[in-house]
């Protein structure tokens, strides 16, 4: 047993540990590529409109003309003493923006989560009890179709059909204007505002501007979760302990919902968490499409405008969110499964 | 109270005495200022709600140089002096103004009374003072500091302000009007930085209610507004957008009640086919022009590099542009100076004709032995200016006369200005929005010595006829040198004006005033807007 638990801790100390090189590396091929692209947030928002010596002036003011490694050195001060800074184009603190537009991500990419969830895990398992008939068939069409289909193209879709068409739901936005005017910002995450607040006739109208966005996202994650899953249960069907259930009597519902399908979902956790990056990356596209206030859509903004410090900071948040995210899901699986240790 | 000896007992009498008195005077003014000002008549009980997908770098006035925070600045801040709507005739906002002496180096501001911020604290003089002293001091990467370069010194004296100019400058009031000019209190901004957006004050119609950064800002009157302009509305919100299609879709279904910036022709030509919609245009002087770079355009002499250009504005057809690219939301333009603003004449029609005329071109080339077709690259920008129709359509026509060979290149905006002013584009497209509507904006900037565009254009008469306009706040002077440098440079053609911008936005129900609002002056007067 100790030699298990320090085998454990050994494991948990060096996943830690190389999370170090691993974010350096990382915050340095962004710094590395924003200076590469032509340009700076001056000439970005003011070219055009100054003249080239009065562009080279601000530029010279701003620091831009400092040798890349001095730039490299401030930048990763401000990193290590967690301070991001403020961004350049709209003089808001990188902390701010992490903050605000972060908890609007945070709220979608949890809800299309469990959309994906929901979806993408009874459909697996059904798929995998009942393999190779038309449920199967359709569950795995639909996993790939869904998979391969750009978030932004089903965002419009429904947008167009839900929206403008029929007109049941919102096209845009976190809440309407009127009730987000209303609404105080506790954790910039509405819903929880509004609960907060006891603003319960709000709550309507925040979850039908969520629907879309988080079914839309999540629906593109289910396809990687409906096939994972089939996969699980149809190993987990094979197993000898399945056949040992039935072959103790037990009813063959009993057999595939007690014992495979209990053991075909722990590696979902695994799944999950390696979706988080997936999810992150899918956000920017889905926040694009339905004006949805996350970090996705400050981070396109922003890079289209060569915000360095607003783009470092929010980089460097995004990255340690999922390395987070994959430490975690590490950690679980060591602690779960004993052949997974160094 | 204090019992003095008698022989001390005088002066010290005189002096409460007159204390009393002053604060006897003093007091109801005082009193009544605040008051007086909040008991204006209420506004109507209308919200409306505007959409855009414009982002705001600063509601600071000494933090931005661009549109959509100059909305902010110009509803929220009061400048001395401002446009009415419809007109480019400068009239008093905060105050009376007017220049001293013959020239136009010394400009005089008088506060007008009952001034207040929303915060209570009176306008002074003091404050004007502070306003443009802090611009400077904090010099913004991203602010307009540059617009106050003229300006060598502020000094107030009680409620009386004067400018005194390093130049004759007559276009110092102009300047004033913009963004730049916000009053702020100076008890309340810092001096040596920017006032974060959430907590700026002003003494304009509105302040700013509450503000959530690129996502909403809700406007409600200034209790304490002393000003003339009567609300039609008593609150205004934006709601900023990340895209023009989800904005479309918000004012079709009524999300908003206007939706303003930036829509595609094509999205304004679906919108006017919309239910409930009305697409409203005003005028604008936003521009669209060529530019030939006299250094690297084809052409082995000036001869022949003059003569190109003017082939190329003899063949040019605005009208088919305007209609067939733009779907009429733009005008043909016949000068760098758009049509609305005094001064302007329609230069390139009187030296070149309204209609296409090739023959004419060939005509021209031929004379300077140039060889036809005319090979060159056509540049034009992407993201910023979204100028790919338009340059597919000039290829086109240029093509199409058989005295052309025109090839298209792009590049994204931050590159493309770099690459523009640095000798490396031949023949490029670009744009130009004003600072206010002077036509000393369109013409100083690109004709100067060296001009803006780094085109190497550098006429001595045109430097004349600027340094004319500049110094004179005669207008009839300053219409006479505005003639003849249009004249002269659009014989020389360095630019090639193609279109001038209307100004629109598309309402979703009732809305009113949005008309009036839409003028070349490009400020967005909140207080108009109203439902019927």
């Amino acid at each position: 047993m100790a030699s298990t638990s320090g085998s454990l801790r050994r494991y948990l100390l060096t996943r830690l540990a190389l999370v170090v090189p691993m974010v350096f590396i990382l915050l340095t091929m962004v710094f590395v590529l924003l200076r590469v692209a032509p340009g700076n947030p001056i000439v970005a928002a003011l070219g055009g409109h100054l003249s080239p010596s009065q562009l080279a002036a601000r530029e010279r003011a701003a620091g831009y003309d400092k040798p890349l490694v001095v730039q490299y050195g401030e930048y990763l001060r401000q990193v290590f003493t967690g301070h991001f800074g403020t961004t350049l184009t709209d003089q808001r603190p990188v902390t701010q923006v992490i903050a605000q537009n972060g908890a609007a991500t945070l709220e979608l990419t949890v809800a299309a989560m469990l959309v994906a969830l929901a979806v993408g895990i009874p459909l697996g398992m059904l798929a995998g009890r009942l393999r190779d008939t038309w449920v199967d068939a359709g569950a795995r069409g639909f996993g790939i179709v869904i998979y391969a289909a750009p978030v932004f193209f089903l965002g419009l879709l429904a947008q167009l059909v839900f929206g403008t068409y029929l007109g049941w739901l919102p096209t845009s936005s976190q809440a309407s204007v009127l009730v987000q005017a209303t609404l105080q910002p506790h954790t910039n995450i509405l819903l929880l505002d509004a609960m907060i607040d006891g603003q319960w006739g709000d709550i309507p109208n925040l979850l039908a501007h969520l629907v879309m966005p988080a079914v839309t996202l999540g629906l593109v994650i289910s396809g990687v979760v409906v096939r994972l899953v089939r996969v699980n249960v149809i190993q987990a069907m094979k197993g000898d302990y399945i056949e040992a259930a039935r072959a103790r009597g037990l009813r063959e519902r009993d057999v595939v919902v007690r014992h495979a399908f209990k053991n075909a979902l722990v590696p979902i956790v695994t799944v999950t968490g390696l979706q988080a990056a997936l999810l992150l990356s899918g956000a920017v596209l889905t926040e694009e499409t339905f004006n949805w206030p996350g970090i996705g859509n400050e981070l396109i903004y922003y890079l289209e405008n060569r915000d360095y410090i607003a783009v470092q900071g929010i980089i460097t948040v995004f990255a340690l969110a999922v390395v987070a995210i994959s430490l975690l899901i590490d950690f679980i699986n060591a602690w779960v499964d004993p052949r997974v240790r160094y | 109270m204090i019992d003095l000896p008698a022989k001390k007992r005088g002066p010290q009498l005189a002096r409460a005495l007159t204390g009393i008195v002053a604060a006897a005077l003093v007091t109801p003014m005082a009193l009544a200022g605040p008051a007086a000002a909040s008991a204006r008549p209420k506004p109507p009980n209308v919200t409306v709600i505007m959409g855009t997908t414009d982002r705001i770098v600063s509601a600071d006035p000494a933090g931005s140089y661009d549109l959509p925070s100059w909305t902010i600045v110009w509803n929220v801040y009061q400048t001395l002096v401002k446009y009415p709507p419809g007109s480019t005739k400068i009239v008093p906002d905060a105050a009376t103004c007017h220049w001293q002496g013959s020239g136009a180096t010394v400009y005089v501001c008088t506060l007008l009374p009952h001034q207040f911020f929303s915060n209570g604290d009176p306008v002074t003089g003091q404050d004007v003072v502070y306003s443009f002293e802090r611009v400077l001091k904090i010099n913004s990467p991203n602010g307009a500091a540059v617009l106050l370069a003229p300006m060598k010194s502020v000094k107030a004296s009680g409620n009386t302000v004067t400018f005194t100019l390093k130049y004759n400058d007559a276009t110092w009031p102009d300047v004033l009007t913009t963004g730049v000019g916000g009053i702020v209190d100076a008890k309340v901004f810092p001096f040596d930085k920017l006032q974060p957006d959430a907590q700026i004050i002003g003494s304009g119609p509105y302040e700013l209610h509450s503000y959530t950064p690129n996502q909403l800002a809700v406007f409600t009157p200034n209790p304490y507004y002393g000003g003339n302009d009567v609300l039609k509305n008593k609150e205004f919100i934006i709601r900023y957008e990340e895209s023009a299609t989800t904005l479309v879709s918000d004012v079709q279904s009524g999300a908003v009640d206007i939706a303003y910036r930036e829509l595609t022709p094509t999205q304004l030509t679906a919108l006017k086919r919309s239910k409930g919609v009305t697409v409203v245009k005003g005028q604008g002087i936003e521009i669209r022009y060529l530019v030939f770079n006299l250094k690297v355009m084809p052409g082995s002499n000036p001869a022949q590099k003059l003569a190109i250009r003017q082939a190329v504005a003899y063949v040019l057809n605005r009208q088919d542009i305007a209609t067939n690219i733009y779907h009429g939301i733009v005008s043909p333009l016949y000068s760098i100076i758009p049509n609305a603003l005094p001064g302007h004449i329609d230069s390139f029609r009187l030296v070149y004709g309204s209609a296409p005329n090739v023959a004419k071109a060939k005509k021209v080339l031929e004379a300077a032995g140039v060889q036809v077709p005319v090979k060159f690259t056509l540049w034009y920008n992407t993201n910023h200016y979204q100028d790919a129709d338009l340059a597919t359509e000039l290829q086109r026509q240029l093509n199409a006369s058989g005295l052309f060979n025109v090839s298209l290149s792009s590049a994204e905006w931050t590159t493309y200005d770099k690459s523009a002013t640095t000798d490396q584009y031949p023949v490029y497209l670009f744009g130009w929005f004003p600072d206010y509507p002077d036509a000393d904006d369109y013409t100083s900037p690109f004709y100067s010595c060296p001009p803006f565009m780094v085109d190497h254009y550098c006429n001595a008469t045109v430097v004349k006829d600027i340094a004319k306009e500049e110094g004179s706040t005669v207008p009839a002077v300053r219409d006479a040198a505005f003639r003849q440098l249009q004249l002269q440079t659009a014989k020389d053609a360095p630019l090639v004006p193609i279109w001038q911008g209307g100004q629109v936005a598309a309402s979703h129900g009732p809305v009113t005033g949005l008309k009036q609002t839409l003028d070349p002056s490009y400020i967005f007067r909140f207080w108009l807007i109203g439902k019927s």
